[in-house]
Parts: structure tokens; sequence; C-alpha cells
């Protein structure tokens, strides 16, 4: 009586382990493979330029930054050539293209947001704290001493005018972080800049992360006396690498060992800021 | 080499006998400033925090004797002066009145002075490349940090907080300058009801208190060229030029306002001293005060000087005492001066207008922020500003660190002008002792 049963148990397991196994091991040979087979790499690029990210460098005009080299990085790891993909209407976009697996990954300061997380699957390689190029006048406006701890609840609930690229990350933030906010929408983020800038701006700040705010007052020093960098120590926006869902399970362990060992882990803006110095810093 | 115990001996006995003599006024310009200039110039800037640290460890030695000497001092004279058994009550209504009358005199002069050398001069209104400047100067340093640790902020922590004395031995070993003097006054009026025979031990405790603070004051004083020889040198090591240039019609208000000051205070002397009074007084003593607040940069150093040589022209101790500590320590008429001009630099540097009604309101602001900044001292004068700045709903945390950026240089002149306009109201509101001893050589005091 209990060795049949035995016998049928064995069996089972057998024929479990023989069906369930070769299925893992395949699903992530065949994402890599079918990478290799076609012999490139599909990446897709948000369509603006964002130095020192990723842009046309006006000299070469090739299409260079740190996002191109990360990519270019993996296709090499993968043994195969690249292709970039920059016809995606928005950063929206872009994430549910990858979703839909038009790109084998989608790359460019990518933020993380819930609705990025319904259309496809992150894998972080950057942490930029969340900043706004302020006008002064406003922050005096408020009454309250930056430096006291109420301050960055009041501003939170304030009703500042917040400008940054529409359809992106930083519309979705600024409407969860900022609800009394008013958000405007933007084409670019030069025309955010501009917008804060003219004589009857109609914004207060312009929002993105803490590699954005800042150059703006490198590259143009005086206007730190009209505007002030404001980093949100606590918001951090996790850049990531966005992937379909066979993407992600076929290339995560590829991924993070290339983060790992060509890039130095997740960095942060600190350290994006220092190692790009010689650009972001006005001559 | 074996060094002889005697040359070392002579070595030292020179630095002391030496030091004495560059503590003189002039020989501030002479020899002080240009070595510390060359001095500042040669150090690598790496250096100038260990110099600096030097300097302020000796200013804090030099501040040692200024809380027992302004408790004896207000105790003393406040219980003197409100004495039913050695004055009447005519006298202290006399005296009171012309003390209050001269002090808030030279508050409006103070105020209006540094108004119009401020209106005139345009301190904040700056060219494309001075704006650049200081912007180059303000990049990573106010930017505003949201969820950080926050640092405790000084804009609203002034005034009424800061007046009220608890423990009047506490707040004298804590360094609280303005709850020594308020509970200095208290304990001065409670002094002066209760009969001479209960008080007299206590009186001429005080009186000893004085005397040992005024000595010790001037013993430690013979640091103050070094002091200034190393903070002058640290501060032209690190000081950002550009700055300075960027900033050059604010730097001449406050310039001016000390000089100014000089003059006005000049003429107070001669026209509320008698002839009679100023027999021995070769050198005006307006200027010795001037001189040696500016050199040190600290307005109380002049009080040894200011006390002897009124009291030396025979005017009542305890009048001088009271009017002297107290328009040194509360009225802070440099600082009164100082944050007019740093309102209006500020108003220009963001456009605001300048009209009739915010006139009165610089001239508030700038009276109620510089008093508020008695009981500090040196840079920590300068944060007193922000709640005004509040106020004009100006951005302070730039204005702020222009200031500090600068404060080395015009702490000086501060300093002056508090002196000199002390040396006037003590003027002013003293009044001849009835039994005047023949006066000393008060030039011999400093």
């Amino acid at each position: 009586m209990f060795k049949p049963f035995l016998r049928s148990l064995v069996a089972f397991a057998f024929v479990s382990l023989m069906l369930l196994s070769p299925l893992q091991v395949n699903a992530v040979n065949n994402f890599v493979e079918s990478i290799q087979r076609r012999g490139y790499l599909k990446v897709g690029l948000p369509p603006y330029n964002t130095p020192p990210a990723y842009y046309i460098d006006p000299e070469s005009k090739e299409l260079t930054g740190y996002d191109v080299e990360i990519a270019k990085t993996l296709a090499s790891k993968l043994k195969v050539d690249i292709e970039f993909d920059r016809s995606s209407t928005s950063f929206n976009n872009l994430v549910e293209r990858v979703g839909l697996g038009d790109f084998d990954l989608g790359i460019g300061k990518l933020g993380l947001t819930y609705t990025r997380l319904f259309d496809a699957f992150p894998i972080q390689y950057l942490s930029f704290r969340h900043a706004f190029l302020a006008n002064r006048g406003f922050i005096s406006s408020l009454k309250v001493d930056p430096d006291d701890p109420s301050f960055g609840e009041i501003l939170k609930n304030s009703n500042i005018r917040i400008g940054s690229i529409k359809n992106s990350t930083w519309e979705t933030e600024a409407r969860v972080n900022f609800p009394n906010a008013e958000f405007v929408g933007f084409d670019n983020w030069t025309a955010a800049k501009e917008a804060l800038f003219a004589n009857d701006s109609i914004v207060d700040a312009i929002y993105r992360d803490a590699t954005e705010i800042k150059p703006i007052v490198y590259s143009k020093p005086d206007l730190s006396l009209e505007y002030v960098p404001i980093l949100f120590d606590e918001l951090i926006d996790r850049k990531s690498i966005y992937f379909s869902q066979e993407g992600r399970l076929g290339l995560e362990d590829f991924i993070d060992m290339t983060l790992q060992r060509e890039w130095g882990g997740i960095k942060n803006d600190i350290a994006i800021l220092d190692e790009f110095q010689s650009y972001y810093l006005a001559s | 080499m074996n060094i002889n115990p005697s040359t070392i001996q002579a070595i030292c006995s020179s630095i002391l006998s030496f030091l004495p003599k560059l503590r003189e006024p002039r020989n501030f310009f002479f020899y002080i400033l240009p070595f510390s200039i060359v001095l500042g110039r040669l150090i690598p800037p790496s250096s100038s925090s260990a110099l600096n640290d030097i300097g302020l460890s000796m200013v804090q030695l030099i501040a040692f004797p200024a809380i027992p000497l302004v408790l004896s001092a207000v105790m003393i004279s406040i219980a003197n002066i409100f004495s039913s058994h050695t004055r009447n009550n005519a006298d202290r209504i006399r005296f009171g009145t012309r003390f209050v009358v001269s002090l808030l005199s030279a508050i409006l002069f103070a105020t209006s002075l540094a108004l119009l050398l401020s209106l005139y001069q345009s301190p904040g209104i700056l060219s494309p490349s001075a704006k650049l400047s200081i912007g180059r100067f303000m990049l990573d340093v106010t930017d505003i940090h949201v969820g950080a640790v926050a640092s405790t902020s000084q804009a609203n922590d002034i005034w009424i907080s800061k007046i009220i004395p608890s423990n009047i031995f506490a707040d004298a070993s804590n360094g609280q300058t303005l709850k020594v003097i308020s509970g200095s006054v208290i304990a001065g009026l409670a002094i002066s009801r209760l009969k001479p025979d209960l008080t007299s031990p206590l009186i001429s405790l005080l009186r000893s208190v004085n005397s040992i603070s005024v000595q010790a004051l001037n013993i430690v004083l013979n640091l103050a060229p070094l002091v200034l020889i190393c903070l002058i040198s640290a501060a032209i090591s690190t000081i950002n030029a550009e700055i300075v240039i960027a900033l050059l019609n604010f730097t001449i208000c406050v310039f001016l306002t000390a000089i100014a000051s000089l003059g006005v205070s000049r003429l107070i002397y001669r026209r509320f001293t008698s002839k009679s009074e100023r027999v021995g007084i070769s050198v005006n003593p307006v200027d010795s005060v001037f001189l040696l607040s500016l050199s040190t940069g600290s307005s109380m150093t002049a009080y040894p000087l200011l006390f002897e040589t009124l009291t030396g022209m025979g005017r009542n101790e305890s009048e001088v005492e009271a009017s002297a500590s107290l328009s040194l320590l509360i009225a802070r008429l440099g600082n009164v001066s100082y944050n007019v001009i740093a309102i209006l630099f500020a108003l220009n540097l963001y456009d605001v207008g300048i009209t009739p009604l915010r006139i009165v309101e610089v001239i508030g602001w700038g009276a109620i922020t510089g008093i508020s900044a008695a009981g500090l001292t040196g840079v920590a004068t300068v944060p007193t500003i922000s709640v005004a700045l509040l106020f004009f709903q100006v951005p302070y945390p730039p204005i702020l660190v222009l200031l500090l950026a600068i404060d080395p240089i015009l702490t000086l002149p501060r300093a002056a002008t508090t002196g000199v306009l002390a040396m006037a109201i003590a003027v002013v509101s003293s009044f001849q002792s009835p039994a005047k001893e023949a006066p000393p050589n008060p030039e011999s005091a400093v």
C-alpha cells in the first residue's frame, strides 16, 4: 500500500521537475537569445535632448551621454549592436511602448511613478533628489524662515505655481507632493525655464531633479540673487531603466551585474554633478 | 645649541613691554594693519583657519572681564543714582531725563544719518558684473534643503526672551549679557531702597569687583594687537575680494557713518564740557575712543577709557558708570546704523520701492534689530537683521551670506560708531560731581 503511493509521489515530483525547471531556464535564454539572433539591442530614448544624460552632440552630431553609454555597454556585454529609437512622443509614451514590447529596454532619466508601474517594469540605476528652482520673492511671501522646521510643510501646502514638462513624471509628482499647487505644463524644459525667467512669470518655480536644477544657476550665477534651488532631501526620484515583463525576467540579473561592475551601482545626484562637473560648471 | 635662560627672559620681557605700546591706536594704522594685510596675502588659505581660531580664543580672553564689569558697574550706578540717602529726587529726574533724551536722540541721529547716506550712496544697486560676482559667491551656499536636519532659526529669537533675567549668577555664567544688565538694574534698584549700613558691604565688594575687572581688561587688552594680526590676516587670506568690490557702496556707507558719528561726537564733547573740565586733556578723548574701538573691533574695550576720562574730568561717577555701560551695551548705535544701511541695501537689491512710509519702517526696524544685538558681539550681531528682512518680504538668506562675507571688515567701523556715540551720550547725560577732584591725565588710563 505504502510503496505504490511512494512510487507515485516520486514519479510526480520527477515529472514536475522535468516540466517546470526547463521552462524557467528557457525563458531567460529565449529573451537574450532573441536579442542575439536579431543582432542588435533595441533601446527606446525620449524624444528630447537632456545633456549630459542623452543628447545629440553639437559637434559630432552623434547621440551621446551617460544613458547612451550605459545602453551601449549593455549591448557590448550581450555581444550585439545597438539601435536607438527616439520616436516616442513623451516620457510616458516611451514607457508604454517598452511595456508593449516595442523595445528591449527604455532609458533616459525616466522617473518612477504609479502610472509607469502599470505599463512596464523598472530597474533603478540613479537616485536623484526632487528640486525646485524657485523665485525668492515667492519664498519670502511665505513669511517663514527657510531654516524653520515647518518651512517644508508650508511650502508643500502652498498655492505655488509649478512649471515642468507636461506628461512627465514631474507632472504626476507635482500633483501628489504639492496638493494645493497649480501645475503648468510645458512642451519642453527650455520653455519651462523661459517661463520662470519671464517678467510676468506664470510660474513661481520649476520642478525637476537636482541634476537639472543646479546646472541652471551654475551656468548663470547671477540668477542666484532672484532664484534659489530648493532640494527635497526626502523626495527621491528613482531613475530607472524600463523593461517589458519578459525583458525584466530575462535581463534582470544581467542588468544588475552590469550596473554594479560597469556603472558603480546606484548613483545619487551629488555623484553625477561631481562626475560631470566640467559639463555642469560654467567656464 | 644652548639657549641662555636670561636671553629667553629678555625676549619675553621685551615682548611684554612692546605689546602695550602696540595698543596705541595710531600703531594700528602704521604697523598692525599693514603687517596683517601683508601676512594675510602671504599665508596659504589652509592655515587661515588656525590663525582665525587663535584670534577668536584671544577675543574670548579679552571678553572675559566684561560680565563682572557690567554686573558691578550697572548695579553700583543704579543703586547710587536711585538712593534717597545720596541723591535727591530732582537729581534722579534730571539724570534720567537727560539720559533717556540723549539716548533717543542718538538713536534717531544714527538711523537718520545711516538713512541719508544710504539714500545718497544707493548700496544694493549693482552693476551686472557685481551681480555676477555675488551670484558666483552664493552658489551652493544659499540652497534651501527641505527635509534635512534643520538648523535653529535665529530669525525669531530676539529681544523679549533674552531680556528677562532668570538667575543673575546663572545668566552671568552663561554669558547672557542682556539678562545680566536687566538683572543688575533690578538689583541696583533694590539696593537703593535699603539702608546704607545693610548694603555697604555689598557695594564695597561690587566696587572691588569693578576695579579688578577694569584692571583685568587693561591687562588682557595687551593681547589686542595679536588678536588683530590673527583675525585680519586670516580674513585677508580668505576674504573674497570680488565681493568686497561688489559691495563697495555698502562698505563706504558704513565707514562714512562711523566717521560722521565721530565728527558729531567731537562737537558734542566740545559743546557739553567746560574749559575747566578739558584742562590737562591734550587729545580729544572721542578720537581715542574711536580709534580704540576701531582697532579692537569691540566697543566694550573703550569702557575703561570712557569711564576714566569722564570721572577724571570730575563727572559724577555713578552717572558715568550708568550712562556709559548702558549706552555701550544696550543702545548698540553702531548696529542700529549698520542695520538701517543693510535693510536699504536689501531693498535696493530686490528693487523694492522706497516710499516715505517705508523709510519710517526702515528707521523703526533698523533701531529695533540694532538694539536687539545687545549682548552679542562681532559677527553674531549680523543675523538680527533677518527679522526686518522678513517684514519687508525680502529674501534674507542671500543678504546674510553677503553681509557675513564682508563682516570681518565692517565689524570695525560698527564698533567705532557704538563707542563714540556712547561717549556722546555719557557726556550729555552725566553732570559734574559736587566734590570735584583734580583731574588726572585720562590718556594715561589707556
